[in-house]
This record gives structure tokens, C-alpha cells and sequence, in this order.
């Protein structure tokens, strides 16, 4: 079966195997078929030598986190990314992509994704949701609504973040503002980032999505990220400039006041897609600094957590084993507070009982000392 | 050596092994994988060896798990084969004859560390690096630091002797290892060494280091942790020519310096580390020499001084020390994962392991690079100058018609002249099936006698890894252990 890839790219794994201590999935299972040097030996077989397409091989693309920690390991650059995104875009197409899209479908309609979140807010006050499903503790009921405060900067505020997590876009205006920038949300207009749909092999939702954002935006205005995984993306798809949250202010780290900093020890966990993908995880630890105490580094190298977008969803036993292994060197470093630049890392391991912030949030707590 | 994957049949499950599958799944449940996704990927390690489809493949996690899968691979007649982290450079891990493949990454436990005695008891799935940084913060470290360290896991390390950069001056794997638990070929179990400075008896630990997992499974080890030197100092030397670097690390030697560790990169491999790593490698240079000296601050600074004068007595273009510890790693990380690197230049590799004796090492080269233009061959050198320990890989397309008859007729060329300039097969990555046709070029019939009956000894059934290392032919009972002719691999 062609899965898509150039089979000059697919060449340039020399199966060394450098990659497979930061393989998350390798780590925990210990198994060649769930490592990149694996996964990219079947996809040759697959697509250059039409090898059948068995539960077990679809199994290990299936189960790849797309954290991409194999590509900086990689001494020969192999852009494995590039790899499973088209493995995931062919498995879809073959397999039937129906059902993938009408469960992503809601996130490109803000309001009906609003509805259906004050829907379960409800549900889970009346004690109707079982907490096994990882969803933020206490949902809001009621969104206060965005508002502009100036053409500086655009605030990108995506779908679901939006929805479950608006207190991370107040704080991070908050501190955009604190350091002389007049940010306009970029709401409902420019919507989802497609980030979800590329991952889930519907690239051309995915790219759709990506142009309504850059069609709805002015080209001029950078716009501002603070979610890992949809500033990778339209770091990659969009022609807009881009910049992670965290970065663009230790950029201007001289603009924002100085206070006393808060009486914590933070440990950084890097988001993937911010420390493989945008390798922009070092302005993180720039900031922090500043605001807080402590800040500390886990012993793991940045290995992924588990979440990666819909995966703890739809491979909930290896995410959750990838998890307790994060979650262990948490408890190694003991920190008072874990800090994680992405919506979906943070829920997955707060599910855990983790105590986790955005860092703009935590940065927001030094500078109004809440 | 490889052929093309086209030609191959996938393989499926045979009766025959549904009831060893049975009786391993008892032991292991859904540890045990026998499909033809995992049955054709563990055919390979990191070399370009190609064995046939493995057996059922069981992901153990104890000592007692290896044991009872031992005894069922006995009881069925079958061989097993110990798996790492699969990054062998020699062919030893992949699979002949369909054997059981025993995996042990998931023994991947730090069990003890005792800074007192300097000692630790691990697992063999341990990563080689893992347990470096487990050690750092106690102010220890693991030494023998192979370049695969990353990924490599200590089982593989005590299997293959494995040196490394470091080994230079701190010794290579056998050094660091005082004792092994073993499950031998019919299941028994045995701790070979101990934790005495002496023990008593003969010292079957020092022989199964380096068995290439044919005398037995490494199931725990116990290994000497060393302290982490008060200062480092690291140099970075540029060169028009690989002989100038070679002369170079001669004449350190010969000046009765020891640093902790010399390398080598030709001009081809450095453009290809420096892609990598960014670091500021010398695009420009013929070839660079990576000296690190360490100790008490006073010693280091003194050495470093005359590693430099040394090298611009000897053609040095430009000498630079590391600023910083980042800066440091950083370099590392670019001769250590040089082999990785070299796909930016073709997408494959063949690479040979031959030592010479250091005051050849020039002469060596120069024949290396001689040998690879007569076959019509890139080749890059990166190596272990300290210890006379050459890497050439000769890089290729294995999609071009009759390449590997090149590659091969090159490779024994390689192997000749190091022979012939007073040196041995293999430095640090085994012998495997890669370096078993040469076997004969360096030992005669009554040394491989020897070796024979020496595995013979650990494993009279030949059931543990057969069809490695003994030349075939001059070993009747792996032959008959083996249920297929190997397929893939040399001849």
C-alpha cells in the first residue's frame, strides 16, 4: 500500500537505533514494534514492498504519541514526523475516515462546543461524569466573554482551550498587557487550528481549518500561541508569524516589572510540540525564573507525558503507562507545582492528581500575587 | 548480507510453534509476540546483517521468567537468542534458525547502588546512560561509555565487551563488571564473580564477558561505579590530514600522557556531526582529533597544555578548548552520534572494527582510503585513535545492483590489511556473523578448538545464540541446532 512518503526520505533511516531511548512508547514497552526505528522499518515494508497491513502493523502506527522526541535524537535528521503524518493520512483514507471526523466535527463550530461543555459542566455537577475520563475537575458554567485591549498582538484561542481552559487566555493577556502589549483574541472568527485533524491523518480538514485561520487574521499582527501543540502546527502550516507564548515574552523579558518572586518550587514539563517540534522549551525556564523561587528540571529529558491531543482517548492503556512513568519522575523532583505550556498535557496529567499551570498563569499569580 | 525484502515470504505462525506458544504464554501472557510485523523486525540489529524471521519474541521481566523460558525453548528443541536494545554493530542479536528471542528491556531496574563499595547490581536492560545519570548526582558514573550509550543497554555491553570513548584510560566493560547472574543453556542458574577484591577459583566471570550471549543470559550484573573526576578539560584539534591526527595521538601516548579519551573524525563524517550538532566543528579541516584529559585541576590543565603543544608540532591548524560543560557535551554529542549521521550521505552503512597497533595507525588509513577508492567506495572514518581502534564505514546505496559484493570484498581488504599490520578483528563490537569468516584469518584450528570447547563447556547443546562467532564449519552442533539455513547473512 503507497502510503505517501517519498521513498528517498524513507531511505535515510540507517536503523541505528539512537532514537529509541526517547521513544516514550519504546520506554514503557520495551518492544521494537513500538519504537520509530520499528515503526519506520514497517512503513518501508508496508509501502515498498507491499507488506499486509495486520492489526499488529497498524497497531504500531496506531499507537505512535506523534511526540516527535525521536527527530532531535535523530543524528541524521530523518523526518519521521513527516513519515507518520502521511502513514496516519493513509490509514484513515483506507480504513474510512467517517468516524474520526464526526468526532472532531464539534471543533470547528465554537458555539456548539460551548454548548455541549456547559452541557457536561452540568452533567458533572449533577455528579453524571466519571472522573476516569480525565476531563478538567469543575468545567465552567458560564465563560466571561474576551476582550480586545489593543492591535500589539493577536491572542490565538483556538477550540477546546477555549472552552475548558479560558482562565490560561486571561492570564496570558494579563501578562501580555503587564509588558505594554495591546492584545485582540483572536475568537471564534479565525476558530480551530486544525493541529487535531492533521494528527488524526485528515490533513485536508487540517489545512482548511489553517487557512480560515490566516484568511481571518492580518498578516501583520504576530500572533501569539499558548498551546503547545497548535503553535507547532501553525508554526509548520501557517504563513503568519507565529510565536509560542513563553517565547515571545522572554523576548521582551525586560518589559515585564519585577516582583518578588512566588515562594515555589516549579517543575518544567515540556510540552512535545514545544520542546521536538518549535524547540523553543528554553524561554520557559527565562520566564519562570523571574516569578518563581525554584525552578527545576525533570530527570527524563523531556520524554512525552502521554496526552499527545486525542491519544490518552483513543489508546488510553499505553497513554496512561507512558503517564505513570512521567508522573514517577515527578514525585523523584517533588515539586510544589509542575508547569506545562499545553492544554492537553496539563489535563491528562492533573487527571493524575498532579498539580499543573500554565506558565502564564503561574506568572500571572507573581505579578497580581493572587 | 542484506538482501532486498522482496523476496521474502512473510512468515506465519507454524503448528509447530503454536505449542511453544502455548507454553510460553503460560509463563508470560501477552509478553510473548509471535506475529510477522515483530517476527521480521527483529530479523535486523543496528548493522546491516539481515538473519531470518525470529521465533515467538518474550519480553521478560525476571530472572525466573528467563529461566522457564530457557527450558521451554529446550524442551522444544529450540535455540534462543538474548535481545537488548538491538544497537549490535556485528549481527550478534539478530536471529538464526528461528530461535526464541529472549528480550530483556523491560529488566530494566536499577536495583542497588552502594557508593561505599562502589558498586551497583542492575538489570541487564539497563541503558548504559540511564544508569550514568541515576549515578551523577551520588558524583559517579558508569565508565565504559560506548557511543550507543544513549540506547545501549548493559546486558549488550557485558555480552560485547564494549569499549568507548573513555575506555582509553578507565578500561573497557570487563574492568567495570564483578560478578553476573547467568541462566545458563539448560536453565540452571549461576552468579559468575563476586564482590571480592579476589575471588576465589577461575575467573568465569572475565570469560563470559564478551561471550556474545553463546555461553548464557546475563540476568543481573554488578558493576564497579567510578567517581567522577574534579576536572575536565576537552580539546578540540583541527588537521589537514587524517595521518597528522594519528601522529598527533601517537606522540601524546609516547610522551607518557594518558588522557581519558582520543578520537578521530575524517573531513566527510565531521561536515555530517557538524550538520547535527552545531557546534562548531571545522567544516574545513582534514580531520579533527577530540582529546579530553582529567583528574586534580593542577594535572588536567598541565596535560591539556601539552596535548595542544603536541598537536601543532604535528601539523595542528587550530587548537580549542571547550568553554563550557554544554559545550563540552555538546561535542560529544557529535562524535558519539556519528555513525547515526552518515544516512545524510548514503543510506547505508558496512562498518568495520579492526585494531592495529597506534604507531600503524597512519599507514593503516592511508591503505583504508586506498582500498575504498579501488572499489569504487565512499568511506568515512571515525575511531578510537587512542587505542589504535579504526571505525571505517564504507557508505552505499543497498538498492544498487551488486553493491554488496563491493562492500563485502572491500570489508575483507579492510580486514587484511589491519591483520597484516599486527592487528585483531575486533576492537569493541563483536564478532557476530559479521566477523565469523574472518575468524580463520586470525586463529588457527586448534585456537578455535579451544574457544569451542570453552563454549561447549557453558552450553554443550549449543541451544544459547548458535550459528555466532565459531566459524561455521568448525561447529557441527550448531548446525544441527539450526532449523533453517540462516538466510541473508554473509556467503
Amino acid at each position: 500500500m503507497d502510503l505517501g512518503i517519498d521513498p528517498d526520505r524513507l531511505g535515510t533511516c540507517v536503523q541505528c537505533g539512537l532514537c529509541l531511548s526517547s521513544c516514550p512508547t519504546y520506554r514503557v514497552t520495551g518492544d521494537e514494534t513500538f519504537s520509530p526505528r520499528g515503526r519506520i522499518a514497517l512503513m518501508r515494508q508496508v509501502q515498498l514492498h507491499d507488506a499486509p497491513l495486520t492489526p499488529e502493523v497498524t497497531e504500531a502506527f496506531d499507537t505512535c504519541i506523534q511526540c516527535l522526541g525521536c527527530e532531535p535524537a535523530c543524528p541524521s535528521v530523518v523526518p519521521y514526523g513527516h513519515f507518520i503524518e502521511a502513514t496516519r493520512t493513509a490509514l484513515t483514507e483506507h480504513r474510512g475516515s467517517r468516524k474520526r471526523a464526526i468526532a472532531l466535527w464539534p471543533l470547528t463550530k465554537p458555539r456548539l462546543l460551548r454548548l455541549g461543555s456547559t452541557l457536561l459542566a452540568i452533567a458533572q455537577r449533577l455528579r453524571l461524569v466519571p472522573a476516569r475520563l480525565g476531563l478538567p475537575r469543575r468545567l465552567p458554567l458560564r465563560q466571561p466573554p474576551h476582550r480586545t485591549s489593543g492591535t500589539d498582538v493577536y491572542l490565538f484561542t483556538g477550540c477546546v482551550m477555549d472552552v475548558w481552559q479560558r482562565e490560561v487566555h486571561f492570564a496570558t493577556q494579563r501578562v501580555l498587557e503587564a509588558a505594554g502589549f495591546g492584545v485582540t483574541p483572536t475568537g471564534d472568527s479565525a476558530g480551530c487550528c486544525g493541529a487535531l485533524h492533521t494528527h488524526a491523518g485528515l490533513a485536508a480538514d487540517g489545512e482548511r481549518l489553517t487557512e480560515r485561520v490566516d484568511a481571518a487574521l492580518d498578516l501583520n499582527i504576530p500572533i501569539v500561541v499558548n498551546s503547545a501543540g497548535c503553535g507547532a502546527h501553525l508554526k509548520q502550516h501557517s504563513s503568519h508569524q507565529i510565536f509560542d507564548a513563553q517565547e515571545f515574552l522572554a523576548e521582551h523579558l525586560d518589559r515585564l516589572p519585577d516582583v518578588t518572586p512566588l515562594d515555589l518550587t516549579v517543575a518544567i514539563q515540556d510540552p512535545c510540540h514545544l520542546r521536538h517540534v518549535q524547540r523553543a522549551h528554553l524561554p520557559t525556564r527565562t520566564l519562570l525564573k523571574k516569578f518563581v523561587r525554584n525552578v527545576t528540571e525533570l530527570d527524563d529529558d523531556g520524554l512525552c507525558c502521554g496526552a499527545g491531543g486525542a491519544y490518552s482517548v483513543l489508546q488510553p492503556d499505553m497513554s496512561q503507562q507512558v503517564r505513570d512513568r512521567k508522573v514517577a519522575s515527578i514525585e523523584r523532583s517533588n515539586p510544589d507545582l509542575v508547569a506545562s505550556a499545553n492544554p492537553g498535557c496539563s489535563m491528562h496529567l492533573a487527571a493524575a492528581g498532579v498539580a499543573i499551570d500554565h506558565p502564564m498563569v503561574i506568572i500571572d499569580n507573581a505579578l497580581t500575587r493572587r | 548480507m542484506r538482501r532486498n525484502y522482496r523476496n521474502r515470504v512473510w512468515a506465519s505462525v507454524t503448528s509447530r510453534d503454536n505449542a511453544l506458544l502455548a507454553d510460553l504464554q503460560r509463563v508470560l501472557g501477552d509478553r510473548v509476540r509471535a506475529d510477522s510485523a515483530e517476527r521480521a523486525l527483529l530479523r535486523r540489529d543496528a548493522s546491516v546483517f539481515e538473519g531470518g524471521d525470529a521465533g515467538p519474541t518474550c519480553l521478560c521481566e525476571t530472572t525466573e521468567e528467563v529461566q522457564q523460558v530457557v527450558r521451554i525453548a529446550l524442551a522444544h528443541g529450540r535455540a534462543v537468542v538474548p535481545r537488548g536494545a538491538g544497537t549490535g554493530l556485528a549481527g550478534g542479536a539478530i536471529p538464526l534458525g528461528a530461535p526464541v528471542v529472549i528480550s530483556l528491556s523491560r529488566m530494566n531496574r536499577i536495583v542497588d547502588v552502594d557508593t561505599e563499595s562502589r558498586i551497583a547490581w542492575v538489570e541487564p536492560g539497563v541503558v548504559n546512560l540511564d544508569l550514568t545519570k541515576h549515578l551523577t548526582p551520588l558524583g559517579y558514573h558508569f565508565a565504559p561509555d560506548p557511543s550507543s550509550q544513549q540506547v545501549c543497554t548493559i546486558g549488550g555491553n557485558v555480552g560485547n565487551n564494549s569499549g568507548g570513548p573513555h575506555c582509553l584510560a578507565y578500561g573497557v566493560t570487563n574492568a567495570h563488571i564483578l560478578a553476573i547472574e547467568v541462566v545458563l543453556a539448560d536453565g540452571e542458574i549461576v552468579t559468575l564473580g563476586g564482590l571480592d577484591a579476589e575471588p576465589s577459583g577461575y575467573d568465569l566471570r572475565g570469560v563470559f564477558v564478551g561471550g556474545e550471549g553463546m555461553l548464557g543470559i546475563t540476568t543481573k550484573v554488578a558493576v564497579r561505579i567510578t567517581p567522577n573526576p574534579p576536572a575536565v578539560r576537552t580539546l578540540l584539534l583541527s588537521f589537514d590530514t587524517p595521518r597528522d591526527a594519528a601522529a598527533t595521538v601517537s606522540a601524546v601516548i609516547a610522551a607518557g600522557i594518558v588522557p581519558a579519551a582520543m578520537e578521530v573524525m575524517d573531513q566527510r563524517i565531521t561536515i555530517a556531526v557538524e550538520n547535527y550538532v552545531n557546534v562548531g566543528y571545522p567544516r574545513d579541516a582534514g580531520a579533527v582529533l577530540l582529546a579530553e584529559v582529567d583528574g586534580l585541576p593542577d594535572g588536567v590543565e598541565i596535560d591539556a597544555q601539552r596535548i595542544s603543544d603536541i598537536g601543532r608540532a604535528h601539523g595542528a591548524t587550530d587548537v580549542r578548548q571547550a568553554q563550557s560543560d554544554e559545550e563540552r557535551m555538546l561535542l560529544w554529542k557529535g562524535r558519539k552520534t556519528a555513525f547515526g549521521a552518515v544516512a545524510q550521505i548514503a543510506p547505508n552503512y558496512y562498518l568495520h572494527d579492526t585494531v592495529v597497533p597506534r604507531s600503524k595507525l597512519a599507514d593503516t588509513l592511508e591503505e583504508v582510503y586506498r582500498i575504498a577508492d579501488e572499489h569504487d567506495l565512499a568511506v568515512v572514518n571515525v575511531f578510537h585513535a587512542g587505542d589504535g581502534n579504526l571505525h571505517p564505514l564504507l557508505l552505499f546505496n543497498g538498492q544498487e545492483p551488486g553493491i554488496y559484493d563491493r562492500v563485502h570484498a572491500a570489508g575483507a581488504k579492510i580486514v587484511e590489511a589491519s591483520l597484516a599490520a599486527g592487528g585483531v578483528l575486533s576492537g569493541e563490537h563483536g564478532i557476530g556473523v559479521e566477523k565469523q569468516p574472518y575468524m580463520r584469518q586470525m586463529f588457527s584450528d586448534d585456537d578455535l578448538d579451544h574457544q569451542e570447547r570453552l563454549r561447549h563447556a557453558f552450553d554443550p547443546a549449543c541451544r544459547s545464540n548458535p550459528g555466532k562467532v565459531i566459524p561455521v564449519g568448525h561447529s557441527c552442533a550448531d548446525i544441527q541446532s539450526l532449523r533453517a539455513t540462516p538466510e541473508g547473512v554473509w556467503g
